[in-house]
């Protein structure tokens, strides 16, 4: 388990600016090209998600949706790339080309020459968390970093954007800018991993054109049972331990945002904690489908902007990925206007 | 069949929606999901005064409804967790 405190308060980690790029083209899921080869089974499960539609980059590749999300962001903070102390690539879990550097690409396309770059990867939508840990460790060790840039474009690893049973991908680039004070400190963060899962879910792609990719389950019911209750298990003692540690308890939770990916998978999350989720989690799967690391915080941004969360609120943030890896972030709101 | 089974399988017919017979492989006829295995597993604890701990996560044991009243039967007799086949192990890693 990694933990984010070795006596005393955690280090400081706030998100003064973010940022997503969402593009226009917004594609009903009935009309995906890969629906006309599903059988009724899968097109029942896929009516089911709670997905409307997802939006459809046609142009700009992973690297130019975590470009524009960054660009915004900056300009959000006043700040230029030339200012970041340090930019964190959460990598795309299939990337475009082998032995190329996804963070490297982004740090010269944003001119953010000063920056230490590096790319974090490997937990799916969790990899935000090591994300967080590496900007946290650096703006802790070193007084010189004022500000860390994380950058994650959410693409399909495969030609289709259906993932039976579980989701539908979406495109979409994010942009953290985080620093030690901002309208959104995390306070903490807890992580578990299970290695047991590590291929679960996976793309055979060494013997096979791009075409021909296609993401298969190695264990449905092991997915659907056995990871199920051990992410109930798993999630409700992180959750009891990371209150526990801040004197908390789920009443001073304001609010409990998670990852995007089906109605019944919110649905269980919500069921697995004893919570309710913000309204906006079920509202921007069924605009955006499943946007990867990026969904809990547009998640949180959405519900800000909703107005729904005030300064002073708690928020806790949680992700889980089949590879297996649960992460809570404890998050608290600051004044929410220098942000607008 | 003994009374554990017997409500066991009265859930698991209306949670499922269709009858279920006591030894009928719900997994294996698709009809469980994670929202399915959590309500599951919540009746079954709940119901039994028993907790299933992530060593009792034995697909083997879940599969049917006397295939759960057994495991249950196991938790309160206080036996070791962990099914037959050794899978309640794979998962612990």
């Amino acid at each position: 388990m990694v933990t984010t405190r070795t006596g005393g308060a955690p280090a400081p980690l706030a998100v003064r600016a973010a940022a997503w790029h969402l593009p226009e083209h917004r594609v009903p899921v009935g009309e995906l090209p890969e629906v006309e080869g599903l059988d009724a089974e899968h097109r029942t499960v896929l009516a089911g998600l709670g997905i409307d539609t997802v939006a459809v980059d046609r142009d700009l590749g992973p690297t130019g949706l975590a470009e524009r999300a960054a660009r915004s962001a900056l300009a959000r903070a006043g700040l230029a790339a030339q200012d970041l102390s340090a930019l964190i690539v959460v990598d795309s879990r299939a990337p475009e080309t082998l032995l190329s550097s996804e963070a490297t690409r982004l740090q010269a396309r944003l001119g953010a020459e000063q920056a230490v770059t590096f790319g974090v990867g490997g937990l799916g939508c969790v990899s935000i968390g090591p994300a967080l840990l590496a900007a946290r460790g650096l703006l802790a060790a070193d007084p010189d970093v004022r500000h860390v840039l994380v950058a994650h474009a959410s693409t399909p690893a495969t030609p289709g954007r259906y993932r039976h049973p579980v989701t539908v991908n979406g495109d979409a680039g994010q942009a953290l800018l985080l620093a030690r004070t901002g309208p959104a400190r995390v306070l903490d963060l807890v992580q578990e991993t299970n290695g047991a899962y590590w291929d679960l879910f996976r793309v055979d792609y060494r013997d096979r054109p791009w075409e021909s990719w296609q993401e298969e389950c190695r264990d449905l019911p092991g997915y659907s049972f056995r990871l199920a209750v051990e992410t109930r298990n798993r999630l409700t003692a992180l959750l009891d331990r990371l209150l526990k540690r801040h004197g908390l308890d789920r009443a001073d939770i304001a609010g409990y945002a998670s990852q995007n990916l089906s109605a019944g998978g919110l649905r269980f999350l919500a069921e697995s904690l004893g919570v309710e989720l913000l309204p906006e989690c079920r509202e921007n799967l069924a605009r955006y489908g499943h946007l990867g690391p990026n969904d809990v915080f547009l998640n949180l941004w959405t519900a800000l902007a909703n107005g729904r969360l005030a300064e002073g609120d708690r928020v806790v943030l949680v992700n889980v990925s089949p590879v297996a890896a649960w992460n809570l972030l404890l998050v608290e709101i600051g004044p929410w206007e220098s942000t607008a | 069949m003994t009374d554990t089974a017997i409500e066991i399988r009265e859930f698991l017919t209306v949670a499922l929606r269709r009858p279920v017979a006591p030894d009928e492989d719900y997994f294996a006829l698709g009809l469980a999901d994670s929202l399915f295995a959590l309500e599951l597993v919540v009746f079954v604890e709940e119901r039994f005064d028993i907790r299933i701990e992530v060593d009792d996560l034995d697909l083997d044991s879940f599969r049917t409804a006397e295939r759960i009243a057994a495991l249950v039967e196991r938790k309160r007799a206080g036996l070791a967790t962990g099914g037959e086949t050794g899978a309640g192990r794979a998962v612990r890693g």
